[in-house]
């Protein structure tokens, strides 16, 4: 179920009760278990299979890693987990995207084959918990962790609804330690997790989706070419809207989770105000770049093995970030530009860190500038349909001729983009060395208070057109 | 090694530290300024724009309807069409000469002839169909401007279906719950928005012109009836829309196309009478400029008369029947909500009379 939904909203209200009615932790804990399996159920109830299949799997392997002591037989488990996860990734995913791709290559070298239907629904979610659950087993076998103690404990950790369907993609030493014993929010952590909640369904159903993503869809949704201003307009648009929205689902899911007394970590740090690409991921989508850091950059050999190595890596490492992002190869070249720009960024940081001018204030100010401009480039690979669409985009952008022009977006439209876009700039930069916390810390609560009231108002008044969450069909 | 999943060096717990705010009292400022806000825009909904509230005509709503004939109706009669199906039928007055509660499934904007063909192979459907006919929307491809409507209602999850019944109280209860009425909506439309030069024109939006009931039932809003202003802008939001339409097809093509869609009506209307069910075809009215063009664009002999006499079904046509003609049309398109119950009682005695003259009574029809 969406968080922007009455139904979430009903739902939230019974599970808080129950939570916090004087009943035993286990029984807590198993309602919790329940209501995430009801959460996941409430869009398509036969996968709750594959949460089932993903949680047993995981559950017997990692105990089996942990108890085996032979090298190779620790190896085959872990493929055994490996080839579960990544196979309902596959066959979900990207079945259709690999027959597709086959048929193309047999077509090109003259063999007459026509793929067949693959008409599968993808699960929602799943490229979340299967991450989730693949990194309990690789912890094991990396021996950077025991497998948990309660078959309980860990089928909440795979299910847990806060952050089931979209992240953060949580480490199972940062959750399953926190159900062992009895959480319950304070009055404070209530009331802080409710702003947080507030703040995120502000983000997705306020800027997302009422203010930015009309502007965004009818510019990548023109079937002709558009001019340069209103290419860069709606680019800026969308990069507003997926900020919004994925950030606003973060936002949500920790408040949720400390509404019930849990921690999660943070996603996002005010991504726009980063200063080069390794800074743009260690702000952007975290618990993903971490992830890909930990469980694919590393055992690659990370940067340990020469500089020719360490590019490829990272090359790899972001085309495959691209690719787990959709099954469409204008998610390759979205990863593969951002593996170039970090290449690049190396390059130059290896060059010419030191250097006295990289260090000034405005310097630095050019280089976010510079970097908030070629991410934009790259959204307009992660947005567009096809690369049709995408090379029209970028041809504008850059002010090459894109063929008969025509412009799409109204006075209204790029009032709105304008206005949003520099205030969510203004907003970035000002957070970019602080945190939410101490900014709401210092600030009064005659100025909290009618802030929060003020995004309540808008979030119900904007009602909301029940637009599910963009990352959910990552 | 970490002795357990309880702790590690290298991803521990994280504690999320809670800001030192006075949060009872900043919790209940919000919550105190965020009433009154929101109280403010409701009562000037309420009493500033004579809004009162209603159901907002959600795909949800659509589908819990729809299904009614799958479930527990499959005698049902069912009303198929455009907003105009929708707005004249009066469904109270219609189950007093009948004894049935009507299904009402018109959706505005709308070509009825796909609902028709998924009613078709609707096994459980054997009852009255009455397809209203707005001869400019039945040629379009497609379904229209509820497209989502009708997949909606195979691909409902349970989270969608409870939160429609959630929202029934409260598009019961809040004037200002409705599509209209959306902050980001209502910023559009504002007249202070400079045309931006070169942009395409774009027709405005159908503003609400409506009191939908649970029943799916539209009763034309007083203001549209009442208030001249807003009378002119439904009018001219009319005359918009079907003059940004885009020009016809070529001639062969919009011959093959009626052609084929004359194949699809005669298919769908053997397949409903194979299990006993029956179809009848309405042309509600129409009148002013919109009638005019109706005229224009698509005359009776060339679209009316061929789907009716295709289907070899009762057709009546608002123009035959000087019962069916003499109401009140206030913004052209959909008869006021003053006169839909005399226009009711009018279409179903004609539709009696032609039923009995063509050997084709039903019990649906009380008949």
């Amino acid at each position: 179920m969406l968080f922007n939904s009455l139904t979430f909203v009903a739902f939230f209200a019974i599970v808080l009760a129950l939570h916090n009615a004087p009943l035993p932790w286990r029984a807590k804990k198993v309602n919790l278990l329940v209501a995430s399996y009801l959460f996941y159920a409430a869009w398509n109830p036969p996968f709750v299979l594959l949460l089932w299949l993903s949680t047993a799997v995981d559950w017997v392997v990692a105990r089996k890693i942990f108890e085996s002591d032979g090298q190779r037989r620790r190896r085959a488990l872990l493929g055994v987990s490996m080839a579960v996860n990544l196979g309902l990734l596959g066959y979900f995913k990207y079945g259709g995207f690999l027959l597709e791709n086959w048929q193309a290559l047999m077509n090109t070298i003259g063999v007459a084959w026509t793929a067949p239907g693959w008409d599968i629904v993808l699960p929602v979610g799943i490229s979340f918990y299967t991450f989730q659950t693949m990194a309990y087993s690789l912890d094991v076998y990396l021996r950077r962790a025991r497998p948990a103690d309660s078959l309980l404990d860990f089928s909440l950790f795979v299910t847990f609804f806060p952050q089931l369907v979209a992240g953060p993609i949580v480490r199972p030493t940062q959750l399953i330690p926190q159900f062992q014993t009895p959480k319950k929010a304070n009055r404070n952590q209530l009331l802080w997790g409710l702003g947080l909640m507030t703040l995120g369904l502000f983000e997705k159903m306020v800027i997302a989706d009422g203010a930015l993503a009309p502007a965004a869809d009818a510019v990548f949704g023109a079937d002709h070419a558009v001019p340069f201003s209103d290419a860069w307009l709606g680019t800026l648009a969308f990069a507003g809207q997926i900020f919004s929205d994925f950030a606003g689902y973060s936002t949500v899911a920790i408040g949720v989770a400390l509404c019930l007394g849990f921690s999660l970590p943070d996603n996002f740090r005010f991504p726009y105000a980063a200063i080069g690409f390794s800074d743009f991921w260690r702000r952007w989508h975290i618990s993903l770049s971490t992830w890909l850091r930990d469980y694919l950059y590393i055992p690659l050999g990370g940067n340990r093995k020469g500089w020719h190595r360490t590019q490829t890596n990272l090359m790899v490492t972001m085309l495959l970030g691209g690719l787990w992002h959709g099954a469409a190869w204008t998610f390759v070249i979205w990863g593969g530009l951002h593996g170039l720009y970090l290449g690049i960024e190396r390059f130059v940081r290896g060059r010419w860190g030191d250097a006295k001018v990289a260090k000034t204030a405005g310097f630095r100010f050019g280089l976010a500038l510079l970097t908030y401009f070629l991410v934009n480039l790259t959204w307009v690979f992660f947005r567009a349909q096809d690369f049709r669409t995408a090379w029209r985009m970028i041809q504008a952008m850059l002010g090459l001729p894109a063929g008969e022009a025509q412009l799409v977006l109204s006075s209204y439209l790029v009032t709105v983009v304008l206005v949003v876009t520099v205030g969510m700039l203004a907003v970035h930069w000002y957070m970019r060395n602080r945190r939410l916390e101490d900014v709401v810390a210092r600030t009064p609560w005659w100025i909290t208070g009618p802030v929060w009231a003020g995004m309540l108002i808008a979030i119900v008044i904007t009602q909301g057109t029940g637009n599910a969450f963009i990352y959910f069909q990552f | 090694m970490p002795s357990s999943t309880s702790s590690s060096d290298r991803d521990p717990v994280i504690l999320r530290r809670i800001p030192e705010v006075r949060w009872p009292a900043a919790a209940l400022a919000a919550l105190a300024i965020a009433t009154i806000g929101i109280g403010a825009w409701e009562t000037y909904w309420r009493v500033g724009q004579q809004v009162v509230p209603a159901y907002r005509n959600s795909d949800g709503q659509w589908a819990e309807v729809r299904r009614r004939v799958d479930r527990s109706e499959p005698n049902a009669t069912v009303f198929i069409g455009s907003s105009r199906t929708q707005f004249d039928i009066d469904l109270d007055v219609w189950r007093e000469l009948t004894g049935v509660h009507g299904v009402q499934l018109a959706l505005e904007g709308s070509n009825p002839l796909p609902i028709l063909s998924d009613i078709a192979d609707d096994e459980d459907f054997r009852g009255l169909l009455v397809v209203g006919i707005t001869p400019p929307l039945v040629l379009m491809p497609g379904i229209g401007a509820r497209e989502e409507a009708l997949e909606h209602y195979y691909k409902e999850s349970p989270s969608e279906w409870v939160g429609t019944k959630l929202s029934y109280p409260l598009e019961a209860s809040l004037a200002f719950y409705n599509w209209d009425f959306a902050l980001f909506t209502v910023l559009e439309r504002q007249p202070w928005w400079p045309r931006r030069p070169g942009v395409p024109f774009e027709p405005p939006e159908v503003r609400r012109i409506e009191n939908m009931r649970r029943d799916r039932q539209a009763d034309m809003w007083n203001r549209v009836e009442d208030d001249p202003a807003y009378n002119a802008i439904v009018t001219s939001t009319w005359q918009a829309i079907v003059e940004s339409l885009p020009p016809p097809p070529p001639e062969d093509v919009a011959r093959a196309a009626f052609e084929e869609l004359l194949a699809n009506v005669d298919r769908d209307v053997r397949k409903i009478r194979a299990r006993g069910g029956e179809v009848v075809f309405i042309r509600p009215p129409s009148s002013g400029w919109f009638r005019e063009i109706e005229r224009q664009m698509t005359p009776r002999e060339r679209v009316w008369e061929p789907i009716v006499a295709t289907a070899g079904a009762v057709g009546v046509h608002f123009e035959d029947y000087p019962e069916l003609a003499d109401v009140k049309t206030p913004e052209w398109s959909h008869i006021s909500s003053r006169d839909k119950a005399r226009w009711t009682r009018a279409l179903v005695g004609v539709l009696k009379q032609r039923m009995a003259e063509a050997g084709m009574e039903r019990p649906e029809l009380g008949s």
